[in-house]
């Protein structure tokens, strides 16, 4: 570095810090009290201090609670709209290979390096403890969030536009909460090399950052060539931790946001262009996130603040981070992404209620970030086929849109179908505690329950300086890649280990998640067709929503074992598209078809019930370069099948 | 040394522990009936290793003491010193110190470091919910259904993992690593780096990072 560039940063740093101790003074003054041996170490290695910087007291005490939460007064909030990670270049520059003397944790090269840089957008998002209040009759919480937020930044991006993403990890290493400090970062359902996935056992601890590169191409490099098979597109996505045994954990303390990547039929604007939908499509003005979650809150405390309880299942549906929320909308059409991120809350059943309480429509356009080949609305009334609230033959809830765990759906509501100054609530099956008894406040439509109610719309007159309104919904939305022919099959059997058996868990194939050893190998560029079984009991609530990274896969069919007698299920609408969580109920099975194109490594297939998922109910495959890899990857398959035997056998393992 | 010093050392929890509210503070037996308090004795400030069995048990629990004795092995001579195996008899109301010394002595599990224990069915049962628990009726009632998994909890670090007795050695090892003491960012980074030669080996050896 030029001497002189140096020395302006100094007298800069030096003018801002007029009248304040730095952290080169207090070197300095160590130094001249000759103790400096004894505090660099410290100030230079340990970023455990940075836990301290952020001014965030930590809890008084872990708040432990099965009481209801405080009540709140409904529709107070506005919907709180993700703010947008921020580019900026990073420093030290990314590196193909692990940049550890700069403090990067251990991984693999990036695959595919000179291929997808010099990166167009970098940005950097540390893990850090803050302070989120989820409704103004709250006290603040405490939270653990990317960039200090819940929910995290959205990240906006762009296909052919490859972005490194610099996870770091400052989280205090003596929180009194639930969470563990030590993450690694999923992007779901990103097509990217295996060092970038978020591998479960790859986590690393507070003080260290790792980059993920994230190409933003579509699946199919190699095949294609440029940027892969355009059919191959995906719109939204969400990142979240994915630290194995304590995922859940890390989730309901906040680590998790949405990732948006644009192009050419979703440009992230609504003027005509080429090859444009022309949806929706302003982000926070007319193309919102809608991040579900429930949470369970204690009492006021002596710092007054509300605190979560690591809770599977809580009592206030969380919308956004905010409990409750309005929105207000412009009559005229939106779009909603709407996510659910768990931890554990089996599905959300939402219907749009209309001003007069009629099951309003809302138009399905996408399913797990991809478009589906046609809209498909989703109501009470005509289109009862459509519902997605469907298991086995029978439609739990008419008209709803069932939501699982990790599963995304974008759908349209047009607003513009309404008289100024209705109000439209988004309705969940189950209640939640609003207040002691669910009173409904004044206004509500008499067959709805306050507990029921998700959020509100309120619509106003469209302003002259608001975007117009969209044209209608295009008929088709896209063209479906062909279904691949596999060159293999497999088999994964989710279930607890039946009734009798010593021990029962959650497990897959009997096999619980063991991060060095894999299930299955999988030669990269073959297709594959997986059976996915739920051998849990007929009649228990023992389903299973099941996430496959790496690419989407296809349905071909569902089918259910009635008494020993397969019977096949219709493949509802929602369920016809590119996905990649489906959940399987028990007793049933899906046949899929999937894809393993452009890298190797380390992935994963998980049950997205984080409480599940934690209990080991996740197994690794691996995507190998070549047959003679695939023999030594098997290899390693069959030495764990006869450690596994042995144990069995209750023989020693040498 | 007398016997509750024989346990207690100057080991300090993690400011967050739950300590005895969570863990209680039981009294029970080992296979020497000796009487320990279950946090203050067993759990403060180590870091343990706890599975649920009974003596007289032919399903897993003789599977699982084999998989724990080969753990004791390879964790060499850190048991007893910073790492404590309990067995916890699920039918304390059969398993008398007596029996648990017996069940231990007939597989050569009776070493330093490993407790049988056992005491009241009340204060058992509430420990087995308290590390075991998943909050759901169908699993917790079901008193076999932990018996192939670890608890691992280092109480200085307030780190509550799980290991499977039926997973790979290696993996149980790992998992046990996990809940380590603290580490110091110098001592992380050094991990991190003997991993990145060996991730580096993989590579080169098999096309892909493999098995670390």
């Amino acid at each position: 570095m030029p001497k002189k560039r140096a020395n302006s940063r100094k007298s800069k740093r030096e003018k801002q810090s007029k009248g304040t101790i730095s952290r080169r003074d207090v070197l300095k003054i160590g130094a001249a009290a000759g103790a400096v041996a004894v505090i660099a170490p410290t100030m230079l290695t340990s970023r455990k201090a940075l836990a301290f910087q952020w001014g965030v007291p930590e809890p008084l005490v872990r708040c432990v609670s099965t009481a209801a939460s405080p009540p709140h007064t409904p529709f107070v909030d506005e919907l709180l709209i993700p703010f947008p990670a921020i580019d900026h270049p990073l420093n030290p520059q990314p590196t193909k290979s692990a940049n550890q003397n700069a403090g990067e944790w251990d991984r693999d090269d990036h695959q595919r390096w000179e291929q997808f840089t010099p990166a167009h957008v970098t940005t950097e998002l540390e893990a850090r403890p803050g302070l989120h209040r989820f409704h103004s009759d709250f006290g603040e919480s405490y939270i653990w969030g990317f960039n200090g937020v819940y929910p995290g930044p959205m990240v906006l991006n762009r296909y052919s536009n490859p972005t490194i993403v610099r996870f770091r990890n400052s989280l205090p290493t003596n929180s009194v909460t639930f969470g563990r400090p030590e993450i690694t970062i999923h992007l779901h359902n990103g097509h990217h090399g295996s060092e970038s996935d978020g591998f479960a056992g790859d986590w690393f601890p507070s003080g260290f950052w790792k980059d993920n590169l994230y190409p933003n191409c579509y699946a199919g490099l190699d095949t294609f060539g440029g940027n892969g098979d355009v059919r191959e597109r995906m719109g939204t996505f969400w990142y979240h931790d994915h630290r194995a045994e304590f995922t859940a954990n890390n989730n309901v303390l906040g680590l998790n946001g949405m990732f948006l990547v644009y192009d050419e039929t979703d440009p992230g604007h609504e003027h005509p262009s080429a090859g444009s939908l022309r949806l929706p499509g302003y982000y926070g003005v007319t193309d919102i996130p809608i991040i579900l979650t429930d949470k369970r809150f204690c009492a006021l405390d002596a710092q007054g603040r509300n605190e979560m309880v690591n809770a599977n299942g809580g009592d206030k549906f969380i919308v956004n981070g905010k409990i409750q929320p309005r929105m207000t909308v412009r009559n005229r059409k939106y779009r909603f992404r709407i996510l659910s991120t768990g931890p554990t809350k089996a599905q959300w059943d939402l219907t749009l209620i209309g001003p007069t309480g009629n099951v309003e429509t809302i138009v399905v356009v996408a399913t797990d970030a991809n478009f589906l080949e046609h809209p498909v609305p989703v109501d009470d009334g005509v289109n009862k086929d459509n519902s997605n609230a469907i298991v086995g033959d029978t439609i739990v809830t008419p008209g709803a849109l069932r939501v699982n765990v990790a599963e995304r759906y974008d759908v349209i509501i047009d607003f513009g179908k309404y008289p100024v100054g209705s109000k439209l609530y988004l309705k969940e099956a189950t209640r939640q505690n609003v207040n002691p008894g669910n009173v409904n406040p004044p206004g509500l439509p008499p067959n709805l329950n306050i507990g029921n109610v998700v959020m509100r719309f309120d619509v106003v007159n469209k302003e002259t300086w608001f975007p117009a309104d969209t044209p209608d919904i295009p008929e088709t939305l896209c063209t479906f890649p062909p279904i691949c022919t596999p060159d293999t099959t497999f088999e994964w059997t989710f279930n607890r280990d039946p009734a009798g058996s010593n021990p029962r868990l959650f497990r897959i194939n009997h096999r619980v998640f063991d991060p060095e050893l894999p299930q299955h190998c999988v030669v990269k560029g073959t297709c594959e067709e997986w059976l996915i079984n739920n051998n849990d009991d007929v009649g228990t609530n023992w389903a299973h929503p099941v996430h496959i990274h790496f690419e989407e896969f296809r349905i071909l069919k569902r089918f259910k074992n009635d008494n020993g007698v397969s019977v096949e299920l219709p493949v509802t609408p929602l369920s016809r598209g590119r996905k990649d969580v489906t959940k399987v109920e028990p007793g049933e099975s899906a046949l899929i078809r999937m894809n393993f194109r452009d890298y190797v490594g380390k992935y994963l297939i998980h049950c997205h019930n984080m409480g599940h998922e934690d209990a080991f109910m996740m197994v690794a495959w691996h995507i190998v370069p070549d047959a003679a890899s695939k023999a030594a990857c098997d290899a390693l398959i069959v030495q764990g099948n006869k450690e596994f035997e042995a144990k069995l056998r209750n023989e020693e393992v040498s | 040394m007398d016997r509750r010093s024989m346990f207690t050392r100057l080991f300090t929890p993690h400011p967050a522990s739950p300590g005895a509210s969570k863990f209680t503070n039981a009294v029970l037996r080992t296979q020497d009936n000796k009487e320990v308090k279950f946090y203050d004795d067993l759990i403060r400030g180590k870091q343990v290793v706890i599975n649920m069995m009974y003596a007289k048990c032919h399903g897993a629990c003789p599977l699982v003491t084999t998989v724990m004795k080969r753990t004791y092995r390879d964790l060499k001579d850190r048991v007893g010193k910073d790492v404590f195996f309990y067995s916890i008899s699920v039918k304390p109301q059969d398993d008398t110190p007596a029996a648990l010394k017996h069940y231990a002595k007939t597989r050569n599990a009776d070493l330093p470091g490993w407790y049988f224990l056992t005491g009241d069915p009340y204060d058992i049962e509430t420990i087995r919910f308290r590390l075991f628990g998943m909050n759901h009726p169908g699993i917790d009632l079901d008193f076999a259904m932990h018996s192939g998994s670890f608890r691992i909890i280092n109480d200085t670090t307030n780190h509550w993992g799980h290991a499977q007795a039926f997973a790979s050695q290696k993996n149980i090892l790992k998992r046990i690593a996990w809940a380590d003491p603290t580490k110091s960012y110098a001592e992380w980074a050094a991990e991190s780096r003997a991993r990145q030669v060996l991730i580096y080996q993989d590579v080169k050896k098999y096309g892909y990072r493999r098995d670390v």
